[in-house]
């Protein structure tokens, strides 16, 4: 019997360049266990040998967060019940843009890799991938036996024509944010019928994330699909259509026939309710109406926080709100100014009062900390009014002065900009505050015709992402079109380059890091949290899983 | 009036203006005895004491935030609990009447004016005018009220002058049916048609004569109108599209915090919505005795 | 009798058509464009661009005009555009959902309202008459989504009793359909009655004070029969015409209630195509709630008519 160093051995053997580096960071202690696993799997790494390999580590990981309990085994058969907000257009995988739509669809369809609580990814219809030297070309191993819900096999030509249709920026899908500058409509091919290969436009590190859950318009669809997705439902995923009510809810009924033997549905039907509001669907699921929400928020759902028959699932997420500074207006234009406000703000009072205690610290950079390249080591700021009134008077404006600051009636956006609004008051700047309702805050969404990107401040939402890559791009590369702090920073943009390019963890960290200080010193947005997902389920419910961009997996729940 | 009293005035001559005197202190004397009026002038008073001394009142400051004591139920240094960013809600509601005591009146005022004038026209008018302006009103009557208000004030864009533009527009036509009911009654009188024989311009009719006629019906309907701005402001501030964060706006503090009624958090919604209730059942009840008044 | 109806259709028809006129114009004054509402401010310009061709939003407005008013006598009111579903399936969802409520309401408040003002205009000057006039008329100024916060503090929160939604699981059968709705019923109650028992209760005292009544009351007839034969059927005739304007209320003006309580009524409808530039969904259902308001005063003032020939001849009021 081979010995655990032996065997790790072997498997050194097997594996790339980059595998074997991660192993070293491993044992050396600069990565811990669950991000060695997750950069290892991203990298191609068989899970199982992943996780073997980390087994044999002792380092304890830097970032750490609880799982979510366990609740015993549920019980096969009956109705799950799960609680959706109403989608907000149609339910087209490709065009699919909000909350809701992306639940709907990960329920009947299937992605090449699940994306799950920890950011680790999960081989799903993609059993293996790899890439090439620079990470410019990657090849995935689509698995074999699975069968669409009207049953035509699935083969990697359908892998390949979901891609491409994503890429096509006629069809105006929602993934061309995450993808453009990535993939093209012909960048993907298929081999043969279980090989993908992606040529491309640049090497990218994280490309298989684009591939998974966190991607979600990426179920994979048929080659021939052509329109139409709420007739048909059609995918591979656990469960089919039984009847859709438009505004009102969906039944859905367990797939007989679905691939994975480890999933297996335990229920024999969903209903999925819709709700026009969070409000409505918290009353709703106290009242015990559906088993399980898919997300609430702080501030919608604090009935739901203090029920003693709710369990609350918290995961860590990248979901923030970006107060931007217009970095080529005065006063803002001097970052002193701008290091001022970020100084003025408690970020405590931020997350234990408006969030209730759910959300991480953000430092004014898009890494959050569930992200595996965020840089360890950097410093917290943290609030010192004694130095933002230093510099203020070292910028020449000691008396202060007065700002518009702009934003809509969403979340808890309102409260933050009124809390902001006494925190600068502090040192004699007075924001105006100017809320709107969201179709006047966003307008046209261009330069010259959109109050989002022309107020000198904004509070903007951004929700969660798998990867930091479209944070980075557009809300603050020179000609990224979310850049509304104005800020054109050459050295930034170059940085960025470096990062995405980055295949090993090592370098993603080191360009990180080098991200995350010039952010801190430049400081063109505040990123002041980064909020927790929020679900719930009943007491008596378990073996639901799901991830912080909302992506359900009810194959395994059910009653305890 | 009936027509039993015009039979005696005619016969008995022009009525004396001693004896008009009279009556309309006798109305006034009656008024002021009224329960109702003066239960209902008390509520509007301290509203208005608020409106005008609401920071000087209020125990603590309506804008200072404190979210790590947010959501605090009433107690003794919170008499009416803290908000969802930990702001005093006994406070709030205090200086929150200024702004609707400010932009209910005003939006009344214009409204009144502008439809005091359209019934004046097509009241006296008649005809076409009459014809074509009706249609436009009886079309402006047949849309929700929510919904136009709530269109002009997203075109508009958030802001006090809106909403007192808004409500004014909505209230015209109704006030300008009123007054033209009441002006095409007046126009038969014997005093119109003396002046037009004496070829009196067209506005000093209107304006100089038939106006003070009809100012009894103009006045019930501002009173009655100026609940219903209450109301109406009160109503677009709670769908977010009145007075805008962090004005301490009534009708706002019940927007910005019914979601968390269901979570058993009471205070930040009760407390603001019995202060409109209190408002508007106040005014309405001057303006019920002030009808009154004006009937005998 | 018939040149009354033809006339006063005929005008309806032309107000109709200038609500059409002011509805369309003011839905375009709506900030933003079609597209990027729909898509959101993060989707790329040229998606935007794509979806606003696609949508025809860049014709001229009177060809716009001119297709939707055609299509509505048609029958055909399109597509939403932003549920890809039809404009009809959407709004006739709305409609009967609106229709239950303000059944419900009615069946409640109608009888208790006209009872009201009734015993109120008997009891002419006492307390009891200013309690009811008064206290109707205070509960109706108040506005409904205070009624709506009392209410669901008092009874779901406070008491456990009825639900702080409307609309009732999928599934629910008749009586707990009924029962989900008596909330926002009972707080249109508080709201309606006031102006319904004041309109029966001047109608009451009307038909008390008119000559066919003296001569009841010369010819020995008791009170309550009186009130039977005679003046009831007289109150009626005001109620009528209320109940009637209020239906264009209930059917479309019920926002405030409809969002608080989550009930996809047509109010609540109307809101969101507002709220999301839902120009196909706004315009027809704002047309619509014109052609109810219309119709309902038009049937009443034909029945107002019918009921009582003296206002024929007369201007109205």
């Amino acid at each position: 019997m081979a010995s655990p160093e032996e065997r790790v051995d072997a498997l050194r053997a097997q594996g790339t360049d980059h595998q074997n580096h991660l192993i070293d960071e491993l044992r050396f202690g600069k990565i811990g266990r669950r991000e060695f696993i997750r950069a290892a799997a991203i990298a191609g790494m068989a899970l199982p040998a992943a996780g073997f390999i980390a087994g044999c580590s002792t380092k304890r990981d830097s970032v750490t967060r609880p799982d979510a309990p366990q609740r015993g085994t549920p019980r096969p058969g009956g109705s799950f019940r799960v609680g959706l907000l109403v989608p907000a257009g149609a339910l087209d995988p490709v065009l699919v843009g909000d909350q809701s739509g992306l639940g709907v669809i990960g329920l009947s369809g299937d992605y090449l890799i699940w994306s799950d609580r920890t950011l680790t990814p999960r081989p799903r219809l993609a059993q293996s991938w790899s890439h090439n030297g620079d990470g410019s070309v990657w090849t995935f191993k689509i698995r074999e036996g699975v069968r669409f819900h009207d049953g035509t096999p699935m083969d990697a030509e359908d892998v390949a024509a979901t891609f491409n249709r994503l890429a096509d920026p006629d069809n105006g899908s929602n993934a061309l944010s995450a993808l453009s500058g990535v993939l093209t409509k012909d960048s993907a091919k298929a081999l043969d019928p279980t090989t993908v290969r992606f040529t491309l436009e640049a090497p990218n590190g994280n490309f298989p994330f684009l591939t998974s859950s966190d991607n979600y318009n990426a179920i994979i669809l048929p080659k021939n699909y052509d329109g139409n997705w709420d007739k048909t439902f059609i995918g591979t995923g656990p469960w089919t259509l039984g009847h859709y009510r438009p505004d009102e809810g969906i039944s859905l009924r367990a797939n007989k026939n679905y691939w994975d033997p480890a999933r297996q549905p335990l229920a024999d039907n969903v209903e999925v309710i819709f709700y026009t509001n969070e409000q409505g669907m918290v009353l709703a699921f106290q009242g015990g109406q559906v088993d399980f929400v898919q997300q609430f928020s702080v501030s919608g759902g604090r009935a739901a926080l203090t029920d003693s028959d709710v369990i609350t699932t918290e995961l860590r997420s990248a979901a923030h709100r970006q107060i931007h500074m217009r970095t080529d207006q005065k006063p803002l234009n001097d970052k002193r100014v701008r290091q001022a406000i970020a100084l003025l703000v408690n970020r405590k009072v931020l997350v234990d009062g408006l969030l209730a205690t759910k959300a991480d610290f953000g430092n004014d950079s898009p890494f959050a900390p569930v992200f595996s390249s965020t840089a360890p080591g950097v410093a917290q700021r943290d609030q010192d009014v004694r130095q933002a009134k230093q510099l203020l008077a070292a910028a020449g404006v000691a008396d202060g002065f007065s700002i518009q600051l702009d934003t809509w009636q969403g979340f808890e956006m309102p409260a933050l900009a009124q809390v902001l609004q006494q925190e600068l008051r502090a040192a004699n700047i007075h924001l105006n505050l100017s809320i709107t309702d969201s179709a006047s805050y966003y307008g046209e969404a261009v330069f010259g015709n959109s109050r989002w990107l022309d107020s000198t401040m904004g509070i903007t939402e951004y929700g969660h992402r798998g990867v930091p890559n479209v944070l980075l791009g557009a809300p603050l590369e020179s000609k990224g079109t979310w850049n509304a702090a104005h800020f054109k920073n050459k050295t930034y943009d170059a940085l960025v380059k470096d990062y995405v390019a980055a295949i090993d963890l090592d370098r993603q960290r080191a360009a990180a890091k080098k991200l995350q200080d010039l952010l801190l010193d430049e400081v063109p947005i505040l990123f002041t949290y980064f909020y927790y997902y929020l679900s719930g389920t009943k007491k008596n419910v378990g073996g639901v899983d799901l991830t912080a961009m909302g992506c359900i997996d009810v194959t395994r729940g059910g009653f305890v | 009036m009936t027509t039993t009293t015009d039979a005696l005035a005619t016969a008995a001559g022009p009525a004396e203006p001693h004896d008009e005197h009279h009556a309309q202190r006798e109305q006034l004397r009656l008024l002021l005895r009224s329960p109702i009026f003066i239960v209902g002038t008390l509520v509007v008073l301290f509203w208005i004491v608020c409106a005008i001394f609401g920071s000087v009142i209020a125990p603590k400051d309506a804008y200072a935030v404190d979210p790590l004591n947010s959501l605090r139920s009433p107690t003794g240094s919170h008499w009416f609990g803290t908000d969802d960013i930990g702001r005093d809600v006994l406070s709030r509601v205090i200086v929150g009447a200024r702004g609707i005591l400010i932009v209910a009146p005003l939006a009344t005022i214009l409204g009144t004016v502008v439809g005091t004038a359209l019934g004046l026209v097509t009241g006296y008018f008649r005809g076409l005018v009459d014809n074509v302006v009706s249609r436009f009103i009886d079309a402006f009557l047949a849309l929700p009220t929510v919904i136009i208000a709530l269109l002009a004030i997203v075109a508009l864009s958030t802001s006090k002058s809106a909403v007192i533009l808004v409500i004014a527009v909505v209230f015209a036509p109704v006030i300008a049916r009123t007054v033209r009911a009441a002006v095409l009654q007046e126009r038969e009188m014997e005093y119109v048609s003396a002046a037009q024989l004496r070829n009196e311009r067209t506005s000093y009719i209107l304006f100089a004569e038939i106006l003070p006629n009809v100012m009894g019906p103009v006045l019930v309907e501002f009173t009655v109108r100026l609940g219903y701005a209450i109301f109406t402001v009160a109503t677009l501030s709670f769908l977010g599209f009145g007075i805008q964060p962090p004005a301490p706006d009534w009708g706002l503090q019940v927007f910005e915090h019914y979601g968390l009624l269901s979570g058993g958090y009471w205070w930040p919604v009760l407390f603001p919505a019995l202060a409109v209730a209190s408002l508007v059942i106040g005014v309405n009840m001057m303006a019920d005795a002030i009808a009154k008044a004006f009937e005998r | 009798m018939r040149r009354f109806i033809v006339n006063r259709v005929l005008l309806s028809v032309i107000t109709l058509v200038i609500l059409s006129i002011i509805i369309f114009l003011g839905a375009q004054i709506l900030p933003g464009n079609v597209g990027r509402k729909i898509l959101g401010p993060l989707a790329d310009q040229k998606s935007v661009d794509a979806l606003n061709a696609k949508l025809g939003t860049n014709r001229s407005l009177i060809v716009q005009y001119w297709d939707w008013i055609s299509g509505v006598f048609r029958g055909h009111l399109g597509n939403s555009a932003v549920q890809q579903r039809p404009v009809s399936a959407i709004l006739g969802h709305a409609i009967v959902n609106s229709a239950k409520l303000a059944l419900l309401a009615f069946i409640i408040v109608v009888p208790l309202a006209v009872l009201g003002g009734v015993y109120a205009a008997l009891k002419e000057g006492t307390v009891r008459d200013r309690l009811i006039s008064l206290g109707g008329l205070s509960a109706t100024a108040i506005p409904d989504f205070v009624w709506a916060v009392v209410l669901i503090v008092i009874f779901p929160i406070g008491l456990g009793v009825f639900k702080p939604v409307a609309t009732a699981p999928p599934g629910s059968n008749f009586f707990e359909q009924i029962y989900y709705l008596l909330l926002p019923a009972i707080c249109l109650v508080f709201v309606l009655f006031g102006y319904i028992a004041r309109m029966a209760r001047a109608g009451t005292l009307e038909a008390l004070d008119a000559d066919y009544t003296r001569t009841a009351i010369l010819k020995g007839l008791s009170q309550r029969v009186m009130v039977r034969r005679h003046v009831l059927r007289n109150a009626l005739l005001p109620t009528i015409a209320v109940v009637a304007t209020q239906l264009g209320y209930l059917m479309g003006g019920l926002v405030v209630i409809e969002v608080i309580f989550t009930y996809n009524g047509l109010g609540k409808a109307l809101f969101e195509a507002a709220q999301k530039s839902d120009l196909p969904v706004l315009e027809s259902g704002v047309l619509i709630v014109g052609i109810v308001y219309l119709a309902a005063t038009l049937i009443a003032d034909i029945l107002y008519s019918v009921l009582n020939p003296r206002v024929r001849v007369g201007s109205a009021s």
